[in-house]
């Protein structure tokens, strides 16, 4: 069964044709080829997939989707703000070497996104549980929950575009 | 990823309708935080998904001294709701350590029940609180005290044509205090085992008490046998300390990838004594 999906991605009202079986990932992805949007466990344990619907942080990977009729996507791609300027989380996770293979911080970084857009100034304890549903396997979160307080202080001097 | 049709109606008869048309190559699906893993395990190969997310009546919660909760309301609403944290601290509890944030965001307290693990946070503190399940079908709709609607790892007294629709949880009166713990490798994991305590408390005598225990058995446990022994009687360490212990013997875990029997029928009791003197606490 296909159907094509309308839906915002970025900020753009774009429009694809989509298989039923497909999760949300596989059309960024494939369709899209918004490639920053990783494929981790596919399981909804590791959150390397994580992107916002509606503000929400999720798992595409278990995403029908069909589902994002009429909603508003936020990938990794779509931080990035005018004349390429990395958005202030994404400053904070380069600078406070919250990156090791990069493998999940898409993902982390989009989560930090939903926390911080409801929590502006979370405790270590919020940032803990916002990034639960993230898993790194390379640096063990101490310099990834530095680089999300660090982007708490980015945001405050240079608010988002 | 096996191939399967999605349809998504906006209302119950729809839903019936196309459930009717594809028969048993179909499953209802809510949040799918469970039902798309366990196709991509193939664990189940449905030709047919009919989701439940565009169905307005599901959705959101009520707190009118009892709660009416919608099967589809999102974990995440319940989770930050004050009104629900006063109404029910267990089921929100619950709610708060089940999975991940991102999970959180899309499942629903009627894909958790549905789905019926042994394991699923959300069903002792239903349990405890005697919730009652609306269930409809294209036969029409049935009420079903919780404690008779799980019957085995993922089995329940619905039929494969029914829709969880509404949890109600009755209005606790008197002093009445209700708490949920859990253990697992860390919180959002699925639980090595839970368990929730409801008292109602008279000065230091309990009134009535419901203590239900999960994972550690093949379906969400009420555990009477420490009912019984609390209800009535004056509370003191020594009886609580007694309580964990029949909560140990009573639970029927067995050992798996998560954690051993043994271990189980220890940490089930740590947590349902701990359970009750939290309620107590609340029960003031």
């Amino acid at each position: 069964m296909k159907k094509e999906i309308h839906f915002e991605l970025n900020g753009y009202e774009v429009s694809a044709e989509v298989e039923s079986h497909k999760m949300l990932l596989n059309v960024l992805r494939e369709q899209f080829h918004l490639t920053g949007t990783k494929e981790g466990c596919g399981q909804g344990e590791c959150g390397a997939c994580t992107v916002l619907v509606d503000g929400l942080n999720v798992d595409s990977c278990l995403y029908p989707a069909f589902e994002v009729e009429g909603k508003s996507v936020t990938t990794i791609e779509g931080l990035v703000g005018e004349g390429n300027v990395l958005h202030p989380i994404q400053k904070a996770f380069v600078e406070g070497g919250g990156i090791q293979c990069g493998f999940c911080t898409p993902g982390m970084i989009m989560s930090t996104k939903a926390l911080l857009d409801e929590t502006p100034h979370p405790s270590e304890e919020q940032i803990k549980k916002g990034i639960s549903g993230n898993l790194c396997r390379c640096t063990g979160y101490v310099q990834i929950i530095e680089s999300i307080e660090k982007a708490v202080d980015l945001m405050e001097t240079e608010p988002e575009k | 990823m096996k191939k399967f049709d999605y349809y998504q109606p906006e209302n119950l008869s729809e839903a019936f309708d196309l459930m009717e048309k594809f028969g048993e190559t179909a499953k209802y699906i809510a949040g799918g935080t469970d039902l798309i893993v366990r196709i991509k395990q193939k664990a189940i190969q449905p030709d047919v998904l009919i989701s439940l997310r565009a169905i307005g009546s599901l959705k959101g919660f009520k707190v009118n001294g009892g709660i009416s909760l919608g099967s589809m309301a999102l974990f995440r609403d319940i989770e930050r709701s004050e009104e629900m944290r006063n109404a029910c601290p267990a089921l929100v509890e619950a709610v708060s350590v089940l999975a991940n944030p991102q999970v959180r965001n899309v499942a629903t307290p009627g894909g958790n029940i549905s789905n019926a693990a042994p394991s699923a946070d959300c069903a002792p503190p239903l349990l405890v609180t005697e919730a009652v399940l609306t269930v409809a079908g294209p036969g029409g709709e049935r009420d079903i005290p919780i404690e008779t609607f799980f019957e085995g790892p993922g089995k329940t007294c619905m039929d494969a044509t029914e829709i969880l629709t509404r949890i109600t949880i009755p209005e606790t009166v008197g002093k009445t205090g209700t708490a949920f713990l859990k253990v697992g490798r860390v919180s959002q994991d699925i639980a090595i085992a839970n368990a929730a305590v409801l008292m109602m408390m008279e000065g230091k005598t309990c009134r009535k008490c419901r203590i239900a225990a999960g994972a550690v058995a093949p379906v969400p446990l009420r555990l009477h046998r420490v009912e019984a022994l609390l209800e009535g009687k004056k509370v003191d360490q020594e009886l609580v300390e007694e309580a964990g212990r029949v909560a140990g013997s009573e639970v029927q875990p067995i050992t798996d990838v998560r954690s051993t029997e043994e271990y189980r029928r220890h940490i089930a009791g740590v947590l349902v004594k701990k359970a009750i003197q939290e309620a107590m606490g609340r029960a003031g």
